[in-house]
């Protein structure tokens, strides 16, 4: 890993919505490095997750370019390929199957990945331990606390073992135990596995405990923050 | 889990909704066979009547609209007889009355002396006796449903004939009907000197389709029939019944579609945020593609293997009435099977379509927003 490669380049992104009435992204600029833990602050309606969206690929921005690893997202064919392999989401609120198990649910990405039945089960049996639910992998998220089921999503986000994790107010809806919990989890994933994570927060004690602070305001990022060696508290 | 378990596991989510609109395809497939079997049996009798007898060929009146108008003449019977290739001509005359429970009751009136060359196979008894006129012939099927044994009489457009012979042919259009002296038959229908039709046995090695031909030609007023699409020469009813087997069947498959239609618009539009779930996690619009149109043939062919089912305890149980009993013999052939799947997987891809386009155009944003 070298800690020095951009691997998100974000230029001058404009993103509207409403037939340009309303501006989510006005002219945002941000570079990610490699393996590095960077927050994302900045008031309510400023384009935070907007911007996560749209570097998941999930949608387009109006204008500006979004590269990764050097590739324009633009000129990227083949965008389910590029999520399903390069990038994983975490949101705030559902993005479990309610009606599949745990186990059931880390294995939805991997049908887009060649991995036989076998293959998937024992991996998503292995990603269940990692996140500390290797006992529920039979339970369906509905039977699952708040903070087991963000713990869930984040072993789905994992299953196609993306270099990139974004994470878009994981804790946003758990309590400060539940949230701590699922926070030390992304980071230890972040430095064990060497993943670039990008997390959305309003909490500024949460975005204390990142290597770098992005603030954002009015579509736009106002500072880039500074990395700092010592992350955390 | 395995792709196909995701797609059932789908359908087991609204059990009542998929169970329901299961049991409507599976209607509709059973309209499908149901008429298939009935159609192609009716089909297999109607061509056994052409052959009565151990015939090459039958011979009617052309252009009559209904086989029992069809009226020759002696002297039609001679022309055909004289063909050296023909063996031996038969005429026959059909008559169909009340007898017992059955309003159809068929009745074939035949020379006694033909009978020596017409294969009637018998169970019991002997042939009509030359010169007889109040004997009569029992097809073993027509007998129970009389319940009548050798030696009994039969009452019969007010006459009396004692049963003299019980047969089977394997035909249920004739082992459910009598046979009896030709003179007899033409009396009491009015009808001295005619037939219905002339059954004709080839010497060996003629070549029948020329003969047919020849026959045809000489005599315009005549239309030779060896098989089911001849019938339409003589007999408008096979046509009619195909046009409306078709025209059911379209009918059956189009409200199943909309029936699929409906549950797969439902199945879509309520879990728009999975879709956008599934999109955003990197699957391929192919993969839901793939995931919409295998939960609609699943559920279609649900209803198929049903409907056909459904189609056997059907066709079987109109057999309690004697009337079908002496018209329809069912045979299941495996075409009108595949026939109610191949349906069935066509009211799948009809009815989920519409909806398949919808989920796989759903952006991954749209979706994930949707609340
Ligand atoms: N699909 C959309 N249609 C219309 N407006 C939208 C849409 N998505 C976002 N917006 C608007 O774009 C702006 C930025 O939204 P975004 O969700 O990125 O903000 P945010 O920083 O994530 O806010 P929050 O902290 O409340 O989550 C907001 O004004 C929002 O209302
Ligand atoms: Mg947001």
């Amino acid at each position: 890993m070298n800690r020095n490669r951009i691997v998100i380049d974000i230029q001058d992104v404009v993103k509207t919505y409403e037939e340009g009435r309303i501006h989510a992204l006005n002219g945002a600029t941000l570079q990610i490095r490699e393996g590095e833990f960077v927050a994302i602050t900045g008031p309510s309606g400023c384009g935070k997750s907007t911007l996560i969206h749209l570097i998941a690929a999930l949608d387009r921005p109006d204008s500006g370019r979004i590269a990764v690893n050097g590739v324009d997202l633009a000129r990227m064919g083949d965008l389910s390929r590029y999520r399903a392999r390069e990038v994983g989401l975490v949101f705030q609120l559902h993005n479990l199957l309610p009606t599949l198990s745990a186990a059931a649910n880390v294995q939805v990405p991997m049908y887009e990945a060649e991995l036989s039945f076998w293959d998937r089960r024992a991996k998503a049996q292995r990603l269940l331990e990692a996140v500390g639910l290797g006992d529920r992998a039979s339970t369906p998220p509905t039977k699952l606390s708040g903070g087991e089921r963000q713990r869930v999503a984040i072993a789905l986000a994992l299953a196609n073992d993306p270099p990139l994790l974004l994470a878009d107010e994981p804790t946003g809806n758990l309590d400060s135990k539940a949230g701590e919990m699922v926070l030390d989890l992304l980071r230890s994933i972040q430095r064990e596995r060497g993943v670039t994570l990008v997390l959305v927060t309003h909490d500024l004690r949460i975005a204390g405990s990142a290597e770098r602070i992005v603030r954002m305001l009015d579509g736009r990022v106002v500072d880039a923050g500074v990395t700092s060696t010592e992350a955390g508290p | 889990m395995p792709f196909f378990m995701l797609i059932f596991r789908n359908l087991l989510r609204q059990r009542i909704r998929t169970l329901l609109t299961a049991l409507g395809i599976s209607l509709g497939i059973t309209t499908v066979v149901a008429l298939g079997v009935v159609t192609h049996s009716l089909k297999a009798t109607a061509e056994d009547i052409l052959h009565a007898g151990g015939a090459d060929f039958a011979i009617g009146q052309s252009g009559s609209a209904d086989l029992s108008f069809s009226t020759l003449t002696e002297e039609q019977l001679e022309d055909v007889a004289a063909y050296p290739e023909v063996d031996h001509a038969i005429g026959v005359l059909m008559a169909f009355s009340r007898a017992g429970s059955n309003p159809y009751f068929v009745q074939l009136g035949i020379e006694p002396a033909d009978l020596e060359h017409f294969d009637v196979p018998l169970l019991e008894g002997r042939y009509l006796a030359l010169g007889a006129s109040n004997e009569i012939l029992l097809g073993q099927e027509g007998a129970s449903q009389l319940g009548k044994e050798l030696g009994d009489t039969v009452e019969l457009k007010d006459r009396t004939f004692t049963v003299v012979g019980i047969y089977r042919t394997g035909n249920v259009w004739e082992d459910g009907g009598a046979m009896l002296p030709l003179a007899t038959v033409q009396e009491y229908e009015r009808k001295d000197g005619l037939f219905t039709l002339i059954y004709v046995k080839a010497r060996p090695g003629t070549d029948l389709d020329e003969l047919t031909a020849r026959i045809e030609e000489a005599h315009p007023e005549l239309a030779t029939l060896r098989t089911i699409s001849d019938y339409g020469d003589v007999d408008q009813g096979i046509e009619i019944m195909d046009a409306a087997n078709l025209a059911i069947s379209f009918l059956a498959v189009f409200i199943g579609g909309i029936g699929v239609m409906n549950t797969m618009v439902m199945a879509v539009m309520e879990r728009t945020r999975e879709f956008g779930i599934l999109r955003a996690v990197g699957w391929r619009q192919r993969r839901v593609l793939q995931m919409v149109l295998g939960e609609s043939i699943l559920l279609c062919l649900i209803g198929a293997v049903v409907g056909s089912i459904l189609a056997v305890i059907f066709t079987r149980a109109i057999l309690i009435f004697p009337v079908v009993r002496s018209f329809l013999d069912p045979e299941y052939t495996p075409e009108v099977f595949i026939r109610g799947l191949v349906v069935g997987v066509a009211v799948a891809l009809l009815g989920a379509l519409y909806p398949a386009i919808r989920a796989v155009r759903l952006s991954p944003i749209q979706a994930i927003r949707y609340e």
